[in-house]
C-alpha cells in the first residue's frame, strides 16, 4: 500500500491542478493553481523513479532531495499566507510573513544546506534513506520537517474556528480534511521516535499529510461553486 | 418523537377503526415512509399526530392529550397571560403598531400574522421567565442549559420541552406548542382577537420599549449572520 499511496496522491494533486487551469486562465485565484502545481511537483520529485532519474542529471548526490526541501519550504510558504488569509487569521499571516516566520525560514533555509553541505551525499537514493545515516542528516531530515510544521501549527486554530462554526456544511468538511493533513503533518515532528524497521509509517504520514490538504483544499473550492450553483437555482 | 406507538395505534383505531395506514396518510398529507419509518422505531412524532388530528377534523390538544404525556393538555383550556400573547405578535406587526400609534388615521394595520414567527420561542421563554425558569427546567427534564439555548436560537422548541417549560413556569401548557409551532392559537383555545387585545393594552411606553428589544436581538442575530457570511466569503474569495 506504501508504494501505491505517492502514486495515488500524485494522481489526485494532478487531477486537481488540471482541473484549476481553466480558471486560472480566467485569472481568477491564480496563486491556488500554482500552489497546487507546486504540491504536484515536490510529489513528483519525491517518488523513487522520478526522482532517481532527476537526481541521476543533476549529478547523483542527492541535490535533487536539496531542491525537493527547498520547494517544499517556498510552498508552505506561499500556501500558508494563502489559508491564513482565507481563514481570517491575521496573528497566523503575521507569524508566517513577518519577522519571525522570515527568520525561521532564512534559518532553517540555512541549515538545511549546511546540513547538506557537511553530508556525504554520494549515491542517489529517495528521501536519502540508502545513505548511511549520522547525526548530519538526522539534523537534515529534522529542518525538512520543522518549517512546515511550523506553518501547519500556525493555521490550526483558525481552520478548527471554521470547522466548529455555522459555515455551509461541505465548507466545513472541506476544512476538516486540510485541518487533517496539516495535523498530520505535524504529527510528523515526531518521526525520530518511529524506529527505523517501521519506516513505511513514514511514507504514509507524509502523503496522506500531502493528499488530505489538497482534498482539503479542493473541497473548499467546490463548496464554492455548489453554493454558487444552487444560488443561481433558487434566483 | 416520544408518543409509544402501541398507544399511537390505539388511538388511531379509535379515530378512524376502517380506514388503512394510506388512506390515513392521504387524508392527513404525511408520506407512509414516514409514518411506517416512526412506527417501526416505537416513537411517533407529535406532528404526525397532530397532522392526522387536522386530517379527521380533531382538535389536536384534544388527541395529544389523551397520551399519558400530555395529561395536561385535559380539560379547559387555560388561557394564556397577557405576556404570553405579547411574545407570539411577530416583531415586524409589534413594529406596525409602533407607528400606527404615533400616527394614527393612517391606513389600518393589517391582521397579526399567525404564530410562529421567526424568534416565537425566545419571545415566549422570555415572557414567562421570572429570571429562574431556565434553571427550574433544567432540574426537572435534566436537559443541559447550552441545549436549552440552542434550541431557543433555532427557534425550535421540541413539544416535551415546551410542556416542562410551561410547567415550570406556572402558565397554560399549549402556549409553547403554538411558539414552537406544532398548533395553532386557535387550536390552543386562544380566542381570535386576543393577541391583537393584548397588544392594544399596552401603553406606548411598554410598546416602545418591547420593539427596541426585539430590534436590539434582532440586530444582534442579522449582525452574526453577517460576520458569519464574511468568513464563509473571504474563504471562498482566497481559495475558491
Amino acid at each position: 500500500m506504501t508504494a501505491v499511496l505517492p502514486w495515488v496522491t500524485l494522481a489526485v494533486c494532478l487531477a486537481i491542478t488540471i482541473a484549476r487551469i481553466p480558471s486560472a486562465l480566467r485569472g481568477e485565484n491564480r496563486e491556488v493553481f500554482y500552489i497546487f502545481s507546486l504540491i504536484s511537483l515536490s510529489i513528483f520529485i519525491s517518488i523513487e523513479a522520478p526522482y532517481l532519474l532527476i537526481d541521476g542529471w543533476l549529478g547523483g548526490m542527492n541535490i535533487g532531495n536539496l531542491i525537493l526541501r527547498f520547494l517544499l519550504y517556498g510552498t508552505f510558504y506561499f500556501m500558508g499566507i494563502k489559508i491564513a488569509t482565507a481563514f481570517g487569521s491575521a496573528s497566523a499571516v503575521r507569524a508566517i510573513r513577518g519577522p519571525l516566520g522570515i527568520a525561521a525560514a532564512v534559518i532553517v533555509g540555512a541549515l538545511t544546506i549546511y546540513f547538506f553541505v557537511i553530508t556525504d551525499t554520494q549515491g542517489s537514493s529517495a528521501g536519502m534513506s540508502g545513505l548511511k545515516w549520522g547525526p548530519s542528516l538526522d539534523g537534515y531530515a529534522a529542518m525538512g520537517r520543522l518549517y512546515p510544521g511550523f506553518v501547519a501549527a500556525c493555521l490550526i486554530p483558525a481552520i478548527w474556528r471554521t470547522v466548529v462554526s455555522t459555515a455551509p456544511i461541505l465548507l466545513r468538511v472541506a476544512s476538516g480534511l486540510l485541518l487533517l493533513g496539516l495535523s498530520l503533518l505535524l504529527s510528523s515532528q515526531l518521526f525520530p521516535l518511529i524506529p527505523f524497521s517501521e519506516a513505511w509509517l513514514r511514507v504514509l504520514i507524509n502523503y496522506s499529510a500531502a493528499l488530505f490538504t489538497c482534498l482539503g483544499l479542493a473541497g473548499i473550492w467546490f463548496s464554492k461553486s455548489f453554493a454558487r450553483r444552487k444560488q443561481r437555482l433558487s434566483a | 418523537m416520544p408518543l409509544p406507538s402501541k398507544a399511537f395505534q390505539r388511538w388511531l383505531h379509535g379515530i378512524a377503526p376502517d380506514a388503512s395506514t394510506a388512506d390515513v396518510c392521504r387524508i392527513a398529507g404525511i408520506k407512509r415512509t414516514t409514518l411506517a419509518q416512526q412506527l417501526v422505531r416505537g416513537k411517533v412524532a407529535e406532528s404526525t399526530l397532530v397532522s392526522i388530528s387536522r386530517g379527521f377534523h380533531i382538535n389536536p390538544v384534544q388527541a395529544l392529550s389523551t397520551f399519558d404525556l400530555y395529561a395536561e393538555l385535559r380539560g379547559d383550556p387555560v388561557p394564556p397571560t397577557p405576556c404570553e400573547l405579547v411574545s407570539q405578535v411577530a416583531t415586524i406587526d409589534l413594529l406596525r403598531a409602533v407607528v400606527d400609534r404615533s400616527e394614527p388615521g393612517a391606513a389600518p394595520a393589517p391582521r397579526l400574522s399567525e404564530p410562529p414567527h421567526p424568534t416565537s420561542v425566545r419571545n415566549w421563554v422570555d415572557a414567562i421567565d421570572d429570571g429562574e425558569l431556565r434553571h427550574r427546567v433544567s432540574d426537572t427534564t435534566g436537559i443541559a442549559p447550552q441545549n436549552f439555548s440552542a434550541h431557543l436560537t433555532a427557534n425550535r422548541l421540541p413539544p416535551e420541552l415546551a410542556i416542562a417549560t410551561s410547567r415550570a413556569a406556572g402558565v397554560g401548557p399549549a402556549g409553547g406548542l403554538v411558539a414552537g409551532g406544532l398548533i395553532t392559537e386557535a387550536e390552543a383555545g386562544w380566542p381570535p382577537n386576543a393577541r391583537q387585545e393584548a397588544l392594544d393594552k399596552l401603553s406606548q411606553g411598554r410598546l416602545v420599549t418591547l420593539a427596541g428589544e426585539r430590534l436590539l436581538a434582532l440586530g444582534k442575530t442579522l449582525r452574526r449572520q453577517e460576520q458569519d457570511h464574511e468568513r464563509t466569503e473571504r474563504i471562498w474569495e482566497n481559495l475558491g
